[in-house]
């Protein structure tokens, strides 16, 4: 059993988050918001600034014409696009070289949390859903607390892959050892980063939507548990435990889902997350 | 000895004898492995979905993400390099599943389903499968000499 204190500890030695994406975020839910005032919280970071100019002028977003300013690369792309760019840059930037317990490197988990994001937002587009800036940030972020607790999973691997041996799934098998799990624990940083509290909601029941309060937006929980189910399914950065994961029997109800646009989600989006993926890979070296 | 990957959604075919053919995290989705021991040629292809019906466009992009599509080509691919349907073996991996007892998931087994009656339309024979359960697989095909692998929960066993 791990105390709280040293979870304490793991999480505030955690990189932060740069606040640049919620900033932007914000001004898109603002009618007020010029041009100016994107141009004017992202030239201040040259990551980021740099980071928008490649995706602008990247083969995959195909431009008609170059963009030389952020000013430029903001009427380029949209402001949607923008948000998406400044999470993902900001997101990359936190993920470690390797995240032992999990047999992760820093590709596999980042291609996973891309994979997630961008199915999240397919579905919810699929079904009609919700605006996309939630669901897109909710979805990259949904693991976040396997950045802190990957270290003590490593320490008691063999005890959590007994458990799965016995038929539990990773989840439930790291709350019986440690005492804990990677979603609480997400909930956690993302209190700890200010992010938006549909995010922390999101990371504390993307296993377990049907069993989250009702205060929860539950629909967003259960459009990133079924993205995080497909994207482990269809091997989008697959961890230890592998496919020992139960979806929640509620959801596909709740969200009056089918396999077909599953499958269509899956297809569709395979090009878009390698694409997107590539283009922000955290600095970990090859896979 | 030359690794070549074969991605999600793609299929390779080689006779270059040093080379071994590799495709990584099968979760749903299956790896056919189609050996021609008299010829030295090896071909997989990684299919993700069943049917090429879900998108007729993706389909023509990328004919090996479906099986109703990806499966003929590899076998079209095999004769290509002048391989006879009699003298192919054929082994099979993946089609995992979640835990989900609502069906929502089951786009492994569909896969297989699909598999199955191509396979039996065509009087082609699996040699060896290894299918199903909350597992992701990681195989191997040797193209000199036929041999295949499958890595999983930390295991790798010969196919």
């Amino acid at each position: 059993m791990i105390t709280p204190d040293r979870i304490a500890g793991a999480i505030a030695q955690l990189p932060t988050l740069s606040t640049v994406a919620t900033r932007l975020w914000s001004l898109t839910r603002d009618e007020r918001s010029s041009v100016a005032d994107f141009e004017a919280v992202i030239r201040p970071d040259p990551a980021l600034t740099a980071n928008l100019l490649r995706y602008a002028n990247s083969a995959w977003f195909a431009p008609r014409s170059r963009a030389e300013s952020v000013r430029q690369a903001v009427v380029l792309l949209g402001v949607k696009r923008v948000c998406e760019v400044a999470t993902l840059a900001a997101a990359a930037r936190v993920v470690p070289p390797r995240l032992p317990g999990y047999g992760l490197d820093a590709l596999g988990f980042w291609q996973h949390c891309v994979a997630v994001a961008v199915l999240s937002e397919r579905l919810s587009g699929e079904l009609g859903l919700r605006p996309p800036d939630l669901t897109f940030t909710a979805g990259l972020l949904h693991d976040i607390g396997k950045l802190a607790i990957c270290s003590f999973v490593a320490d008691q691997s063999d005890e959590i892959l007994s458990g799965l041996r016995e038929g539990l799934s990773f989840v439930s098998a790291e709350r019986r050892v440690l005492g804990l799990d990677h979603a609480e624990i997400g909930a956690a940083v993302a209190r700890a980063w200010n992010l938006p509290p549909q995010v922390a909601d999101v990371a504390a029941w993307h296993h377990d939507p049907g069993r989250a309060p009702d205060s929860v937006d539950r629909a967003l929980v259960d459009l990133v548990h079924v993205a995080d189910g497909l994207a482990q399914l269809v091997g989008f950065g697959n961890d230890v435990g592998e496919l020992a994961r139960e979806i929640d029997r509620g959801t596909r109800q709740r969200l009056g889902l089918k396999v077909q646009q599953l499958e269509r989600a899956a297809g569709d989006c395979l090009e878009p997350i390698r694409e997107m993926g590539a283009l922000f890979a955290p600095a970990g070296g090859p896979r | 000895m030359a690794l070549i990957t074969v991605e999600i959604s793609d299929l390779r075919v080689s006779a270059d004898q040093d080379s071994t053919l590799v495709t990584y995290a099968l979760g749903s989705c299956i790896a056919v492995m189609v050996h021609d021991p008299l010829r030295k040629v090896a071909g997989m292809i990684h299919y993700m979905l069943p049917l090429s019906e879900t998108s007729a466009q993706k389909a023509a992009e990328r004919p090996a993400m479906f099986a109703d599509t990806g499966i003929p080509l590899l076998f079209k691919t095999m004769y290509g390099y002048g391989c006879e349907k009699k003298d192919l073996v054929v082994k099979v991996a993946g089609g995992g599943a979640l835990y989900d007892d609502q069906g929502l998931f089951s786009i492994g087994k569909r896969n297989y389903t699909v598999l199955r009656k191509l396979f039996w339309k065509n009087g082609i024979i699996i040699a060896a499968e290894d299918v199903g359960g909350a597992r992701s697989r990681t195989v191997r095909l040797e193209v000199l000499s036929g041999r295949c692998t499958v890595q999983s929960q930390g295991e790798e066993l010969a196919l």
